[in-house]
């Protein structure tokens, strides 16, 4: 392992990823009001909908929003349900409220991130009855678990865990009954970005070892060494934003190498500019309507600095590497 | 199949079971699934359209009703529908035509009859309200303003103009004020305004020079306005410039840039030239941040007063009657003279087509012309530029309106130039800025390029701009 970096800059830089949480909630807050996509459980994160985003990034979230749940569902469906989800620094996602509205939860839905973010969840999910209420109605018991940094139900469980400590997330996942022979599918959203690429590495590859059956979902941003790349750097550093494993985003092929490398045995990867055509055309032109975009280029390069990846492994067969957009 | 159309019939009747209980998502939801069934059934999109209604959701409920007409352009509830959903997003003339339809072809509803004549009576007010309401803004905000009896705080140690007149001091003093994010008293703005409204109702629309420099899409980068004014001198009667429209929005100090730039119009009248970007404009405005600005920095009426001022800005400019400059582009019709293009009504916001709207927001493209990729006005090919700059016996244009990579492009053989001065345009893309020195005795363009200078971090307040927004996290 890399030697501990000082105790006050790990913290900053930490601190800072959490609070890209925020960043998610309120973006996400403001295009569904606007009608980009249905969320009905944000609202429960982010009581007002905030500052107005400019279009292109509302746009942008719709392409991550939309490309990721088709991954997401095509799974869920695969495997008729019979499956897991983890969601790797979930941060104030609604997910697992839509799937359970949608009638496609898994058999257990995992969410980890950091204590404090885990902490802050817990309380919303606690005071809020639309939050809680689903949760309490796939329970087969009348209490949960419930402490300070975890909740943990039959069919939703949120842990507080730092993603670089493997052996720690591996215990207190098993604690809560993950079971390694169910197919797993992992979510992670601008997560493996903000940590070293051996530290993103040993997680892919620990998930790799443990599940037999398994897919990863990975968005965050690619094709960073250009212009563009280097701006979003520069900014995100003013923010002590450090895109610790920024290496691994060069390019779509670096992007699949990380999982080929790690024992899984298939990778694709598209930009976002891809994944946004091939998203049904007929809602994104509904979405396309509902603001106008002064500047297509501004969406053009954000969408090009944005990927989805997604690796699989499939033991039992069930046709996983078919599982595409 | 009849066995897969029962079932979306029982799941229909399911879902009108939901609807009469007021279960509108559960009406949905089971109309979706006798769509999925049966994709080609207009009743269920007719009927998903009206559950779409009830819970507000009136895109929805608009792409279903025209989806039902799309499959049955005879079914008349389909056009009430699509009717009711125009109506509650306030197309009112839309939802007039379908009111209009149903009438004609079912001329003894009185349900219908009744829609259309109330339908009617509001396209009728909306009509009435616009052209009293476009005479009162013309008349009230400006003129109304009573500045002589505005007075000045005694605390106020910010610039002020010499006896009513900008200065050479005021500008030097004014640009520092705003360097250090201060504001200038509202009655200096309003001073400002109302001679400037003055100046550019008497237009003049070409220029002869010795030089010019040209500079293109500023959008509220204060700090790299002053960079511009740095590297290639403050403006004067001896350095003229024209700066090509969009001076405001997506940056954060559009108030700073724009008040700077009317106090040199004020100060130099016939060597400092603004013309209208797309986005001086209330639309534009409203969404990407200049409206919120004003607001926050100064009033509402303060905005009033910029929609107003920005009316009155020139569309084009022509230089020594061989180059022609404007924001956007050329036209989507050809045979547009220059004596059309003086002659346009520009006192107004830009309609959805025609010249005045293709002036502010058409591109040029390396093929011959289609349609445009913004929605809005056209793309014009190098035949469009040939043709155009033949029948007016120019020699070029220059324009702006995108944002360019160098800062600048050559297109259509040297025919058709970008000038984009807004560099790393929106603290993302990582463009330069350029801007063009043009001299009276070859107008050959020289091409100058520049790179961003920092700027102070804004938080964005009422207003929207993407300075602190740093794509997806």
């Amino acid at each position: 392992m890399a030697s501990r970096p000082a105790f006050t800059d790990s913290d900053t830089a930490d601190e800072a990823v959490r609070a890209t949480c925020d960043d998610a909630t309120v973006c996400k807050r403001f295009a569904t009001s606007k009608g980009y996509w249905r969320d009905l459980y944000i609202q429960y994160f982010a009581r007002s909908v905030g500052e107005r985003k400019a279009p292109e990034i509302s746009r942008g979230y719709y392409a991550r929003v939309k490309g990721v749940n088709n991954l997401l569902d095509a799974f869920i469906r695969k495997t008729e349900c019979d499956c897991q989800v983890i969601n790797l620094g979930a941060g104030l996602d609604t997910t697992f409220w839509r799937l359970k509205e949608e009638n496609l939860l898994p058999r257990k839905y995992f969410e980890v991130d950091f204590p404090t973010v885990v902490a802050r969840k817990i309380h919303n999910i606690k005071t809020k009855p639309p939050l809680s209420k689903p949760i309490i109605e796939t329970h087969s018991t009348d209490s949960l678990l419930l402490d300070a940094h975890s909740l943990d139900s039959d069919r939703y469980c949120i842990i507080g865990a730092d993603l670089r400590d493997i052996s720690s997330l591996d215990e207190k996942l098993k604690k809560f009954q993950l079971n390694t022979e169910l197919p797993t599918v992992f979510v992670s959203e601008c997560v493996l970005v903000y940590m070293t690429p051996t530290h993103s590495s040993n997680l892919v590859c620990w998930a790799s070892d443990t599940f037999h059956t398994a897919m990863f979902i990975n968005y965050e941003q690619v094709n960073m060494s250009d212009r563009f790349g280097q701006v979003m750097i520069e900014n995100l550093q003013h923010r002590h934003c450090t895109l610790a494993g920024v290496e691994v985003c060069q390019s779509l092929d670096s992007q699949k190498d990380r999982y080929l490398k790690t024992g899984w045995e298939h990778a694709d990867a598209l930009d976002m500019m891809t994944v946004y055509s091939m998203l049904p055309q007929e809602d994104v032109e509904r979405i396309e309507r509902l603001e106008f975009l002064d500047e297509k280029e501004l969406l053009q390069q954000l969408l090009q600095h944005y990927s989805i990846c997604w690796a699989t492994k499939d033991k039992l067969n069930l046709g996983l590497v078919h599982l595409a957009f | 199949m009849a066995e897969g159309s029962n079932d979306a019939e029982l799941l229909k009747e399911k879902a009108n079971t939901y609807f009469k209980e007021k279960d509108y998502d559960n009406a949905i939801k089971y109309y979706t699934e006798a769509l999925e069934l049966n994709p080609s059934n207009a009743i269920y999109y007719s009927n998903r359209s009206l559950a779409y209604l009830r819970t507000e959701c009136y895109g929805y409920a608009l792409a279903d009703a025209t989806k039902a007409l799309e499959i049955d352009k005879n079914y008349i509830k389909g056009y009430y529908r699509r009717a009711t959903s125009n109506m509650a997003l306030g197309k009112f003339k839309a939802a007039l035509k379908d009111y209009e339809t149903v009438v004609r072809v079912r001329p003894n509803d009185k349900d219908a009859r009744m829609k259309y004549q109330e339908c009617n009576k509001i396209v009728k007010q909306k009509a009435f309200e616009r052209a009293i309401a476009s005479d009162e803004i013309k008349k009230s905000v400006v003129d109304s303003l009573d500045i002589e009896n505005m007075t000045i705080e005694d605390d106020y140690v910010g610039p002020k103009l010499d006896d009513g007149n900008v200065t050479l001091t005021f500008m030097k003093e004014l640009m520092d004020w705003f360097k250090d994010q201060k504001k200038i008293h509202r009655k200096c703005a309003y001073q400002m305004f109302c001679q400037h409204e003055n100046k550019l109702i008497s237009k003049c629309s070409s220029s002869q020079s010795n030089k010019i420099t040209i500079c293109g899409d500023t959008h509220g980068q204060y700090y790299d306005l002053l960079n511009i004014f740095t590297l290639n001198g403050l403006p004067s009667e001896t350095n003229p410039y024209l700066f090509n429209g969009d001076f405001v929005d997506r940056g954060s100090f559009s108030v700073e840039v724009i008040l700077t730039l009317f106090g040199f119009k004020l100060l130099y009248p016939d060597n400092f030239h603004l013309l209208r970007g797309n986005h001086e404009t209330d639309n534009m405005n409203q969404m990407y941040g200049f409206e919120g600005e004003v607001k926050a920095k100064y009033t509402a009426q303060m905005f009033q007063l910029f929609s107003e001022v920005f009316q009155w800005l020139p569309l084009a400019q022509c230089i020594n009657n061989k180059v022609l400059v404007m924001h956007g582009g050329l036209f989507s019709e050809d045979g547009v003279t220059l004596e059309d293009i003086r002659k346009i009504d520009r006192n107004r916001q830009p309609p959805d087509s025609g010249p005045m709207c293709d002036l502010l927001w058409s591109d040029p493209q390396p093929q011959v012309q289609s349609i445009s990729k913004r929605g809005v006005s056209c793309q014009f090919g190098p035949d469009v530029t040939e043709r155009f700059l033949e029948q007016n016996n120019l020699d070029y244009i220059i324009r702006s309106h995108e944002v360019k990579t160098e800062g600048y492009e050559v297109t259509h053989s040297g025919k058709c130039i970008t000038v984009f001065s807004a560099p790393n345009y929106c603290d993302q893309m990582g463009n330069k800025g350029a801007y063009i020195h043009l001299r009276g005795s070859d107008l050959k363009p020289e091409f100058h390029q520049f790179t961003a200078v920092p700027h102070p971090n804004v938080k964005p307040m009422a207003y929207a701009n993407t300075l602190m927004q740093l794509g997806m996290m």
